[in-house]
């Protein structure tokens, strides 16, 4: 039992500390910028480029896709400073140095970012509804608010895998941005899956977000909770295996930089 | 900035661009912004704009190039004073006998030039991997275009460097100034979509005259008044910049050399 407390401590503790210390967005004005004002943009732009090429009717496709995708911000580059962060702010040898249990440390990193993601989320959808009239009123909202949830842990596990290429290299925000990108494209946020070739369709279905976003579409259309079930479970599965990944860099990192000496310069 | 440095430091302007080049081929955010963002960007509107006339290829690829521009000025230009001041080089520069707007003009010219390989990338993408025949409707009106506006960018630049190093809280906002300017500049789809207010908006940015230009010489959908009216407010507009930079390069010298804080201004 005490075993069990000390770990659910180190836990929160891990959680608070690398937000707040590490996820170098956290002041006012630059997470207003990054998390609210950008997303925004982001979704304005591909809204009206998605309008255009569609002759204005499929404006909620492009909306509430683009409202999903904005989980990937504090999924992939939230979670990419909070692990990251330890190295670049040479923390990362105290840190190694620690009896404390590595699974607590390293999922702890991501809890914050969950909750952070699924508020952009929610604020994404509300800029949707307030400025391109998305109508939210068949949605299950309770199946909505899982599915959000759902789709930012699970693009949460990408991102501690992510955050573990940040020990590795020091091209990190080259991969993220990328990797970020290559969301947009192969999530379905803005080009229905179905249209795509065979090859990205495959690519499209071992990534988080994917399933996330078409539940979402479906929620929001009037779909029930049954409809979007099995999409959530394949959703979530595949965030676990991503977070498992990074898990088992992550450990193998700690071993390898021990043997060898290269803490601070693998 | 005085015009007539331009001609009497062009050997220091292009050294300083021979160098920088050199310097940010190794890096790697660098090569993402001029390189990969706009041609994912250009795969994003292949895809999304099949079937939008015959001329939407060509579209894509200059507007997707233009993304390119603009996001390596925003990103890489505007912190062109500031990375000198990281490196530990800016006391130096400053302490020059070379006037310092054009140190930081041969540095944007670097990066502006650059990204013009961004619309390379994309013409390629477009021509090899989708199997587009593009065809440039008037490439010496086109190439103009392009001449003036690596002008007008570079100009702008030299706006948003001493900016972004006297006025922090603006740099903070740097992350949410990308897609607007997509937006409002009209790269990916035409501004007649957007709101009639924001009209003004778009017509007082730089990279809205170069869009209009690159786009209506390159798809034939222009005539050469209309052109002619781009060339002529990308020309005004630099030198409107020109002449606030050196406003603005004066006042941040005098509180960095008064104050003597070069290093923190």
């Amino acid at each position: 039992m005490n075993i069990i407390t000390k770990n659910l401590r180190l836990f929160w503790q891990g959680t608070v500390l690398s937000y707040v210390a590490l996820f170098a967005w956290f002041r006012p004005v630059t997470y207003a910028a990054s998390k609210i004002l950008m997303p925004l943009a982001q979704i304005i732009f591909f809204t009206f480029l998605g309008s255009y090429a569609s002759g204005g009717t499929d404006v909620d496709f492009y909306v509430i896709g683009n409202a999903i995708q904005i989980t990937a911000v504090s999924g992939i580059f939230g979670v990419t400073m909070s692990i990251g962060g330890d190295r670049w702010a040479g923390t990362l040898p105290y840190l190694f140095g620690t009896p404390a249990n590595r699974m607590m440390l390293f999922f702890g990193r991501a809890f914050m970012h969950i909750i952070d993601g699924a508020f952009g989320v929610v604020i994404a959808l509300g800029w949707g509804a307030l400025l391109f009239g998305v109508d939210f009123s068949h949605t299950d909202f309770s199946a909505l608010g899982l599915t959000i949830i759902v789709t930012t842990t699970s693009t949460c596990g990408l991102g501690l895998l992510m955050g573990c290429l940040s020990l590795i290299t020091a091209n990190v925000m080259f991969v993220n941005n990328t990797v970020y990108f290559l969301l947009l494209i192969f999530s379905g946020a803005n080009i229905a899956i179905d249209t795509l070739p065979n090859w990205m369709q495959a690519f499209s279905k071992a990534l988080p977000l994917t399933r996330g976003i078409a539940s979402a579409r479906t929620l929001i259309a009037g779909g029930s909770f049954a409809d979007v079930a099995p999409l959530l479970v394949s959703e979530i599965g595949i965030g676990i295996a991503y977070g498992i990944l990074g898990y088992f860099l992550f450990t193998w990192f700690e071993l390898h930089a021990k043997r060898k000496g290269t803490l601070e310069t693998v | 900035m005085k015009f007539k440095n331009l001609i009497v430091y062009w050997r220091t302007i292009l050294r300083v661009a021979e160098i920088t080049l050199r310097h940010q081929w190794n890096d790697s955010f660098i090569l993402f912004a001029i390189l990969v963002q706009p041609m994912l960007i250009a795969i994003l509107a292949l895809f999304m704009l099949r079937g939008s006339g015959e001329n939407y290829a060509m579209f894509v690829v200059v507007g997707s190039g233009l993304t390119g521009l603009w996001s390596s000025l925003l990103f890489i230009s505007g912190n062109s004073i500031n990375g000198e001041r990281w490196q530990g080089t800016l006391e130096s520069l400053v302490a020059a006998p070379i006037p310092f707007e054009v140190i930081i003009f041969g540095k944007n010219l670097a990066n502006v030039v650059q990204s013009l390989l961004s619309m390379s990338t994309s013409y390629l993408l477009a021509a090899l991997l989708f199997g587009y025949t593009l065809q440039m409707s008037a490439p010496f009106l086109f190439t103009a275009s392009v001449f003036l506006s690596i002008f007008a960018f570079i100009s702008f630049g030299l706006i948003i460097a001493p900016l972004f190093i006297m006025y922090r809280g603006i740099q903070q906002w740097q992350n949410a100034m990308e897609f607007p300017v997509y937006i409002l500049a009209g790269f990916l789809f035409p501004i007649a979509l957007l709101p009639n207010w924001t009209t003004p908006v778009s017509y007082i940015l730089p990279p809205y005259w170069a869009a209009r230009a690159l786009h209506e010489t390159s798809t034939g959908e222009g005539d050469l008044q209309k052109i002619l009216l781009a060339w002529g407010m990308m020309l005004i507009f630099s030198i409107v910049d020109l002449f606030i930079s050196s406003k603005l390069f004066r006042k941040m010298l005098y509180k960095a050399r008064v104050d003597a804080t070069l290093e923190t201004v």
